[in-house]
């Protein structure tokens, strides 16, 4: 057996962009998740369109990927939206087809040995409807207990223990049409569960949960490391990422930019203070003036929920020099500073350092 | 707390374990019919609509005293119009329900979001596909027991063939039907929007096949098209079960085109199946919509 759960090297997916659109195809299904590469479609193969030849433009969503993951880790794939996490997840559980590259999961090929892989994997995939709401939350799991081959009598204990174990027993004869979506996604992950496979490939497994129930599934996700299962998570939360993985893959363009454990990706910019600051009528001639500074890099600034108010953050190599500065530039014209903190780098100042944008734009 | 997962997988691969898988389907699909309670509806009055066109169609063309019944009669065999019409317009119904029902099919759980999670699943991916026509037969053979109930009741139409002919007519068409819808299908997972396949389809069976009509009375060209429709044997065929006493010998004239045109059906329908898979890994198409 492979020492690697999951193990990819130079994995490439490539797609055909919608000719003449400029738009790129949502390999990942859902227009929420939809994934691919900042690249630009290149021209590469002609076809025939009734009358004229024209261009069909390949887009690349992944661009030579190479993981590998040690069994009984979780591994935290973080990119933004786009970045090519999605369409990373959805080669390794075989539903796409690699452009180039190898993988393989629980040392199975996922193009040679693709019903082996789907035998070693529990699979997440984002969005909730996974499920089949006309069907109960306990007849959704008995009936895909029998896609996974499960025996009729174990798959019945076995049912029983995840509806117990999902907190859904008072409900799990209600159609999933009346669940909640936290209680879907928890229908969802017992689903991945039901075959006891060492590896899970969750997708953005908190999207569109409320706090609460995301901080539960979170838990439940340490659990589950803690049984043994390896876990692949991909996520475009970086507390959800540092809390919960052992090590992160950064992912932005289709490829991995960084990979290390959360304090190693964080010790990259150790020697540099994030200077984080609240600022009412912010206009973008200020962040070029204050990167114009020596001292100062990596400025992005947010417009936050308050009207006309901007969160700005920007990494410093000496924050105290660097300050009366920035109160000098920021204080003109009706630009006020309302508020300013110096803090620890946290992942998405990693993310902010190693692509010069934040995860959410 | 569970540990050593590696060797504790529950999956228990096998031929058997894929006959539950396929069964698991099946009963998904009945479950999920049933809890759409409009069928029911659409069930009774379905079968009275639309030969209803063709009937009133007919009455009114044989004149008010119903003298021009006497030359369909000449020119078709049947001396019960009503009963002719039915037989052609529920064949057309039957083609019709499969093309949206399962030709739709994986096209719907598709746009719900749920053909992803099936695929995730080790099981044989043909199943999903076959496993949906169980309850499609099952609400089919239930629609044509209300057509004939309906217009017994309503109409006085009096089927005085066999019934197991009948049935072995139905039984003998079904590979060539679901086949067709097999294949069809696979391609709107590719194309997405196929409306007008299922028109054109049953656009053609409607012309070609005699639905309310003997074939003989097209011209040649489309008489030899109508040869190569499948639905065109059935209708013959269920025709000739239905109102006369038939035996088997006299219905092999139409039983063995239906069973080659089923052979070759199910197997375009299987290959298109299996292009489409391969297509959709190669393309993302199946989570796309």
């Amino acid at each position: 057996m492979s020492q690697f759960a999951v193990e990819a090297h130079q994995l490439v997916k490539k797609f055909p962009a919608r000719p003449g659109t400029g738009d790129r195809p949502s390999p990942a299904g859902r227009g929420d998740t939809g994934e691919g590469s900042e690249s630009a479609p290149s021209p590469k193969k002609k076809r025939w369109q009734f009358w004229k030849k024209e261009s069909k433009a390949i887009f690349t969503a992944v661009s030579g990927v190479d993981i590998q993951i040690q069994r009984g880790e979780i591994f935290g794939l973080l990119g933004p939206n786009g970045a090519g996490k999605s369409t990373t997840i959805r080669m390794l559980c075989t539903l796409l087809e690699p452009t180039s590259g190898t993988a393989h999961v629980n040392g199975y090929d996922i193009v040679k040995q693709a019903n082996d892989v789907r035998r070693s994997l529990g699979t997440v995939l984002a969005g909730e409807r996974s499920i089949y709401w006309k069907l109960t939350g306990r007849e959704n799991l008995e009936y895909f207990a029998a896609l996974y081959h499960i025996p009729t009598a174990i798959a019945k204990k076995r049912v029983d223990e995840l509806i117990e174990r999902m907190e859904l027993k008072d409900r799990a004869n209600e159609l999933v049409e009346k669940y909640s979506t936290g209680m879907r996604q928890r229908v969802a992950i017992a689903k991945a569960l039901l075959a006891r496979p060492p590896i899970l490939l969750l997708d953005e497994p908190t999207l569109g949960l409320d706090p609460q129930a995301a901080r539960n599934l979170r838990e439940l996700i340490a659990q589950l490391k803690q049984e043994g299962h390896t876990i692949l998570l991909t996520t475009h939360y970086m507390e959800e990422a540092d809390q919960l993985s052992d090590r992160i893959g950064i992912i932005d363009t289709g490829k991995i930019i960084a990979l290390d454990t959360p304090a190693g990706l964080k010790r990259r910019i150790d020697q540099k203070e994030i200077i984080r600051l609240e600022v009412s009528g912010w206009q973008a001639y200020i962040g070029e003036k204050l990167l114009a500074l020596q001292e100062v890099e990596n400025l992005v600034a947010h417009r936050q929920a308050e009207a006309d108010l901007w969160e700005v953050n920007m990494q410093a190599t000496d924050s105290r020099a660097v300050l009366p500065k920035l109160v000098e530039s920021i204080s003109q014209n009706g630009t006020r500073l309302v508020n300013m903190n110096i803090v620890k780098p946290s992942l998405e100042d990693v993310f902010i350092h190693l692509t010069g944008k934040a995860l959410r734009d | 707390m569970e540990t050593s997962l590696a060797s504790r997988s529950l999956g228990q691969p096998g031929f058997l374990s894929d006959v539950r898988a396929f069964y698991a389907v099946l009963r998904r699909e009945w479950t999920i019919f049933t809890r759409y309670p409009s069928w029911i509806i659409a069930l009774f009055i379905w079968p009275l609509i639309f030969p209803m066109m063709y009937i009133l169609t007919a009455r009114a063309l044989s004149g008010p005293d119903g003298s021009g019944l006497a030359v369909f009669i000449t020119t078709t065999g049947a001396t019960d119009y009503i009963g002719y019409i039915i037989v052609g317009t529920t064949v057309w119904m039957w083609q019709n329900i499969v093309l949206w029902d399962v030709g739709f099919s994986l096209r719907n759980e598709q746009m719900r979001g749920t053909l992803e999670s099936n695929w995730l699943s080790p099981t044989w991916r043909f199943s999903y596909l076959l496993g949906q026509t169980g309850p499609q037969i099952v609400s089919m053979v239930m629609f044509i027991g209300i057509t004939a109930l309906e217009f017994g009741l309503l109409f006085g139409v009096r089927l005085n063939g066999s019934a197991w002919m009948i049935a072995l007519m139905m039984l003998a068409a079904i590979p060539a039907i679901y086949g067709l819808g097999f294949a069809f299908a696979s391609l709107v997972i590719t194309v997405k929007e196929a409306n007008a396949f299922v028109f054109l389809i049953r656009g053609m069976v409607m012309i070609f096949c005699g639905i309310t009509f003997p074939v003989a009375i097209l011209p040649g060209w489309m008489q030899s098209f109508a040869k190569w429709l499948p639905q065109t044997y059935l209708i013959h065929g269920m025709r000739t079960a239905a109102f006369s006493n038939a035996g088997i010998k006299e219905l092999l004239p139409d039983l063995i085109p239906l069973l080659i045109f089923g052979m070759f059906w199910l197997a375009v329908g299987y290959f298109t199946f299996l292009w489409m898979e391969r297509r959709a890994r190669k393309t993302g198409a199946i989570g796309q919509y």
